[in-house]
């Protein structure tokens, strides 16, 4: 991958000494190649990592898509059994939502929450190594049951009982729910680790009102993963233990009730839904004030709205159970909340707007995609009002028109999101931007792109046709939008191909030094991680910064003149930090992180297959525990002043590491 | 958790900027504070656990074994008396250290685990007992309720014990001083919520008819 | 393939309920359009609706659609006009704008204005919602529709069904038995049928939804939602036709393999065919001549005892061989009893426990009186009235290859093995069961 191989400007350079804290592995000291990036705890690689795996399962959950589409493309499709098919939906959802959208969701917050409170790390370094890897591993994990025996065929909420043995005997309703709980091992640790870094590492005068909007809405998106994950753990726990060791949670005969599954589910799928669209809302509230030439409208209200979403997300789980007979009472209390959490999402829609009122507009690309978010998220929000009529929500529910819903949420919202996202950082991260003119090619494709596939999904819905079909017959007025879906789908697909011949491109023309760097702030922009050098050192800022207000970096380029004009007071290279202080004291490298995640896996395909395997499983798990406790935050060697890295003692990294591991082995 | 809110609400203002900019902007410190987040999403994990419980407890076919059929009340009792009791060791264990007797501190430590392990120990007994009599994990949807609610508690007091004896082990070797209460008051934290959430499932699944 | 027009309801019934939009709300290339949604043939079609209820629900939400229309339209339009008015090539060192932080009072009206807006939706919605959740519990007809991997069955009860005092609500609903899990008596169906729920116009029907296996969904778009069948749950619905015809349903919750071929229909008939209907399915089915009636009815004899083959072995009738619909019969009897219930032919030797994860398949007493089965997806007749024996031959010969199933996993109906002579004969007999239907009713239940 592009992405992953550029290299990051180095702090330290000095060769320290080697300690092996268990004599099995040498402290690790590689600052290139690819045992730095294996063994490294910097919140910046981890960040990248979780985009570059982002990506490539992007990939995968895309040519999911494709297949999904070709089948449908013509009545009575037949590229796929019904078998094929049900596992491919399944997998798409299960792929897009967990193995994609919450990892580059967590790319930005690895990535940005640090350098945006003016911190040189997260709390907990190895933690974060740890949590990528569990992401990593459990995706892989997740993806391998392709190669076992078939994908899960339940649907990406996988409703009981239709997940029991009895009605899914394959194995991949078990790669599901241990796959799931290992990326939800990932969430959770990443949510109290990044919780942690915000409350209590902000740098000098950044107090909470004085976060940058991003920031403030990673928090509630960590607050949401932190009370949403233990939800979902024990839903899956329930399955597993239904599928594995014969207990009674969802077995019908013996007295379970399906709805249990619903509920507990939805507890957690709601909030899940705000995990994923409030990371996007806060990199489009980043980049409109920046090319409009403005602060962000009613900052307050922007703060306060995302709180409201974040609590209100947990009032509104069962309004995805209209038709599932809760009751006339649980059905109207759902519907009257559903509907008014729509307030504060239509609030920060008018805000951006408001941003843009009176602004100076310039329509880079990263501005592109920002003002598409607005447009295409309205879309998905009014479809989803009209959710909320709960009873006529009996007609439109498990229909196309929710999958159009949905899908302009997600792809509308968060994927066009993160792509503006990608565009406006990508100097930042990488040291240069990325084609402009190409980017412009893949933000049409994808704006045209994904109103021809996702916008006929309403009249699809509308017309009857029922979501999770492995085909439709002729005569029901179907063939003709699925026609224009599925070449809307394959304009998506070329989008995504021109973002990466552009990633590919762009790197090229860069390393041959056709592409001039673009320095600590090309943008203009108005945030702390602009404050220092682009591609941002290891070590994040040369000194500390103090804060006096919001948009902070921004103030000292510009003043106010007696007039109250803007006048320019400082460039942007003037004020950023040019990221050459060797003396910063920083987190050492490990490889128990890593060790620790694979242990998961194993003690997986064990409780799939021979519960042998989860011996060796355990073995690395326990071991890569003891070995990370035995070993100190920081090399001893490396005589950096005293150690604050409040990395957790014995029993913090065996409750937060173990807590959830241990039911499992 | 109110104490979790407390932390999130906490007033931004700059406890011990240490030149890094790493200073705890809370007051509290980044490990006791995500000892705390952990805990309050413990919290829902347990509010899961129970809530399945609740559903499923009178589910049962008509002659089939049930709550009333095994459970034993005077000895479950007395076995949530001792792990109460070691909330307050674990009390004694972190003053000791606090004033720095170290020694007192181990005693503590140890007492604290034993008192867990008899914990433990009585709940492998009362699932002995409750299995003789007919009550395996797949018999019902009551088996596989209890024994799972009961069996995660368990878990994490097993969890506690093995923190408490790694302390206990620190402090033998003499890694444990004053400076390091802290660590001892987190992995407190830690086992008063266990203790805490015994309290609760003990009072809805034993008590409560 | 082909495709018969959208069921006829005559142009009355549209007058009565006075010109209806089909309002679909799109957004196509970013800009939002009001399209008709006026596909022919469009027997799903949500925004066609044929009875009370849905009426409502079209009449609820349509003015929804309009009011979040002129929204996007706002949204979307201002979004242009600041892209036309406010965009500039470049950045110059002066050329800023005013710098403004907010506007707490702009920011107070667009929280309450939507909220407002809002608060007028949910008043319609609470109102319909109670409208679409009230039942006449003393309906004369109510009809249980349980859903199974891959088809609907439907079961009717003279005098009513109360969930309430007739079964016991509890967790182990098992409709085909006699004796509910607490060993009270459950009320018996009177007429059992599968895939295409009959009923008269104009008249409320309440529906009891619940499952066997996995959950379903019972949906016919133009005479109301869906609503969940949950295994372990019998959940209370309903439906009305105005007018004479046939519903398309399609079920909509996930259930498994052959989720996309779990279909069904209303057929809606006035009362006078309706009772003609009911006569016909109440009666239990026969042999087709004297000779099979006889066999028939010694067998039932040896079953109940009556009749002691041993004791006078030369009195044992043979299998009745002249009628190929009687030797028909004799085969369903020996080969199709282990799931299969007719009245008439079978019932002695049923024991309503299926080879089946789901214990049932559907009630065959007069088969031909439907026009599709195996889950709604293949025609019994063809549109000029004819059989359509190939592909009841072929459904016989190997039921999985005609409909995804897991039968291995005891779902669907297995490869039983049969015989040319053997498919003939039951192809016969089955074809025996039943009156068959209007040319009208043929044609308008005809699908692919």
């Amino acid at each position: 991958m592009a992405i992953i191989e550029q290299p990051l400007a180095i702090g330290t350079g000095r060769a320290p000494e080697v300690r092996s804290p268990l004599g099995v592995f040498a402290r690790p000291t590689a600052k290139g190649g690819w045992r730095s990036w294996v063994t490294t705890v910097d919140h910046k690689k981890i960040g990248i990592m979780y985009g570059a795996a982002g990506l490539v399962f992007f990939l995968v959950g895309g040519i999911e898509a494709l297949l999904i589409r070709i089948q449908l493309a013509r009545p009575d499709g037949s590229l796929l059994s019904a078998e094929t098919y049900n596992q491919i939906y399944t997998m798409h959802g299960v792929t897009m939502i967990f193995l994609v959208a919450m990892p580059l969701g967590a790319a930005f917050s690895n990535y940005f929450i640090p350098l945006q409170v003016g911190a040189r790390d997260v709390a907990f370094p190895r933690l974060n190594a740890f949590s990528f890897w569990c992401f990593l591993v459990g995706g892989l994990f997740l993806s391998s049951s392709w190669i076992f025996g078939g994908g899960a065929d339940g649907g990406w909420f996988a409703y009981a009982p239709n997940t029991g043995v009895a009605y899914s005997p394959g194995h991949g309703m078990d790669f599901y729910a241990l796959g799931l709980q290992i990326t939800g091992i990932a969430s959770l640790v990443g949510a109290i680790n990044l919780i942690t870094t915000v409350l209590n590492m902000r740098t000098k005068g950044m107090s909470l009102m004085r976060m940058p909007v991003l920031t403030w809405m990673l928090l509630v998106t960590q607050f949401l993963l932190l009370f949403a994950i233990p939800v979902i753990t024990v839903a899956l726990f329930l399955l597993t233990f239904d599928r594995r060791f014969g207990a009674n949670f969802f077995r019908v005969e013996a007295g379970a009730d399906p709805l249990l599954w619903q509920h507990l589910f939805w507890i957690f799928g709601h909030p899940e839904v705000y995990v994923l669209v409030l990371p996007a809302f806060g990199i489009v509230s980043e980049i409109i004030p920046t090319f409009s030439r403005k602060p962000i409208f009613g900052y307050s209200f922007m703060v306060g709205s995302g709180i409201a979403i974040g609590f209100m997300g947990w009032g509104v789980w069962a309004h995805h159970m209209f038709v599932s007979g809760i009751g006339p009472l649980s059905v109207t209390a759902f519907s009257l909340s559903t509907m008014f959490i729509a307030v504060p999402t239509g609030v920060k829609i008018l805000n951006w707007l408001a941003t843009m009122w009176g602004g100076r507009l310039r329509f880079e690309v990263p501005m592109l995609y920002a003002i598409a978010v607005p447009a295409m998220f309205t879309i998905g929000g009014l479809s989803g009002v009209t959710h909320s009529v709960s009873p006529a929500d009996t007609q439109q529910t498990d229909t196309y028109y929710i999958v159009a819903h949905f899908h302009y949420v997600v792809f509308g919202g968060i994927i066009m999101a993160f792509y503006g996202g990608f565009y406006f950082w990508w100097p930042k991260i990488f040291g240069y931007k990325l084609d402009s003119k190409l980017g412009k090619v893949n933000f049409w494709l994808q704006l045209i792109g994904m109103n021809m596939t996702f916008g006929p999904m309403h009249i699809l819905g509308l017309q009857g046709m029922s979501r999770r079909i492995d085909h439709y017959s002729p005569g029901f007025g179907f063939e003709f939008w699925n026609l224009i879906v599925s070449i809307g789908a394959f304009i998506i697909a070329l989008s995504v191909a021109s973002f990466l011949v552009n990633v590919v491109l762009s790197t090229v023309r860069y390393k041959r030094g056709l592409i001039p760097p673009a320095g600590p702030d090309p943008w203009d922009a108005r945030s702390l991680e602009w404050m220092t050098a682009s591609p941002v050192p290891e070590h994040n800022f040369d000194e500390e910064i103090e804060v006096r207000g919001l948009d902070e970096f921004w103030h000292r380029k510009y003043g106010y003149d007696k007039d109250h004009k803007v006048v320019r007071i400082a460039t942007g290279e003037e004020v950023a930090h040019k990221g050459d202080n060797k003396n910063v004291h920083l987190p050492s490298p490990s490889y128990w992180p890593l060790v620790v995640a694979l242990g998961l896996p194993l003690i997986g395909y064990g409780l799939i297959f021979n519960l042998l395997l989860t011996i060796p499983g355990a073995i690395l798990l326990l071991g890569g525990v003891y070995g990370w406790v035995m070993e100190p935050p920081d090399d001893p060697n490396k005589a950096h002043g005293h150690d604050d890295h409040d990395d957790p003692s014995p029993g913090l990294a065996l409750a937060s590491v173990g807590a959830e591991e241990v039911g499992n082995g | 958790m109110a104490d979790v809110a407390v932390a999130t609400h906490a007033p931004a203002e700059h406890a011990g900027d240490d030149g890094h900019g790493h200073g705890a902007s809370t007051g509290i410190s980044n490990t006791k504070l995500a000892m705390w987040l952990f805990l309050g999403s413990e919290c829902l994990l347990f509010g899961g656990l129970i809530s399945t419980y609740l559903l499923y407890k009178n589910r049962i076919a008509e002659g089939s074994i049930g709550p009333k059929d095994v459970f034993d009340i005077p000895f479950t009792s007395a076995s949530s008396f001792v792990l109460l009791m070691s909330s307050l060791t674990m009390v004694l264990a972190l003053s000791a250290i606090q004033r720095g007797d170290e020694r007192a501190n181990r005693v503590w430590l140890l007492t604290t685990a034993v008192l867990g392990s008899i914990f433990i120990g009585g709940q492998i007994y009362e699932f002995t007992g409750f299995y003789r009599e007919g009550l395996g994990y797949t018999t019902n949807i009551f088996g596989s309720a209890f024994y799972t609610l009961t069996g995660f508690h368990g878990v994490h007091v097993s969890i506690g014990i093995i923190m408490l004896m790694s302390l206990f082990v620190r402090s033998y070797r003499g890694h444990l001083h004053q400076a390091q209460a802290e660590t001892v008051e987190i992995i407190g934290l830690y086992w008063h919520f266990v203790d805490v959430v015994w309290i609760v499932i003990f009072t809805i699944v034993y008590l409560i008819p | 393939m082909k495709r018969i027009s959208s069921p006829h309801t005559g142009s009355i019934g549209a007058f009565r309920r006075g010109p209806r939009r089909a309002l679909a709300l799109v957004g196509t290339l970013g800009v939002s359009a009001f399209v008709t949604s006026c596909a022919s043939g469009a027997e799903l079609d949500t925004m066609k609706p044929k009875g009370p209820t849905a009426d409502d629900l079209h009449n609820l939400i349509v003015p929804v659609f309009i009011v979040a229309g002129v929204v996007l339209a706002l949204v979307i339009g201002g979004t242009i006009l600041m892209i036309r008015k406010f965009g500039v090539k470049e950045y110059t060192e002066v050329d800023f704008p005013e710098q403004i932080h907010g506007n707490t009072r702009l920011e107070i009206g667009w929280t309450i204005v939507p909220a407002m807006i809002l608060a007028v939706v949910a008043v319609f919605t609470v109102s319909v919602l109670q409208t679409q959740n009230k039942y006449h519990k003393d309906q004369a007809l109510s009809v249980v529709v349980v859903g199974q991997q891959w088809w609907w069955e439907y079961r009717y009860y003279d005098g009513g069904f109360d969930p309430a005092k007739n079964y016991d609500l509890g967790i182990d609903v098992r409709l085909n038995e006699i004796q509910n899990h607490k060993g009270k008596t459950e009320k018996h169906p009177v007429i059992v049928t599968a895939t295409q729920l009959v009923v008269p116009v104009g008249t409320e029907i309440d529906l009891y939804i619940t499952s066997r296996d996995v959950n379903h969904s019972h949906w016919i778009p133009a005479l109301n939602g869906k609503r969940d069948a949950i295994p372990g749950r019998i959940q209370p619905w309903k439906i009305e036709a105005d007018d004479p015809g046939v519903y398309f349903g399609q079920c909509t919750e996930f259930c498994g393999l052959s989720h996309s071929r779990m279909r069904m229909q209303v057929v809606a008939m006035t009362d006078a065919d309706f009772q003609t209907w009911w006569a016909q399915q109440k009666a239990p089915a026969t042999a087709t001549t004297p000779e099979g009636q006889a066999w028939l009815d010694q067998q039932k004899a040896i079953t109940a005892g009556t009749f002691n083959s041993k004791v006078d072995p030369s009195k044992v009738l043979a299998a009745p061989t002249a009628s190929a619909a009687d030797r028909g019969m004799a085969i369903f009897r020996g080969q199709c009893t282990r799931c299969h219930l007719a009245t008439g032919i079978n019932e002695d030797i049923y024991t309503g426990e299926a080879q089946q994860v789901s214990k049932a398949a559907p009630n065959l007493t007069h088969f031909s009186s439907r026009t599709t089965y195996a889950g709604g997806i293949f025609n019994l007749y063809n549109p000029d009235g004819t059989v359509n024996r190939p592909q009841l031959e072929a459904w016989l010969r190997n039921p999985p290859k005609e409909k995804p199933a897991y039968a291995v996993g005891e779902r669907g109906m297995p490869n039983l093995q049969l015989s040319e002579p053997q498919i003939n004969d039951l192809v016969e007999y089955l074809l025996s069961t039943g009156t068959k239907p209007a040319a009208e009713i043929i044609t308008k239940t005809e699908v692919e």
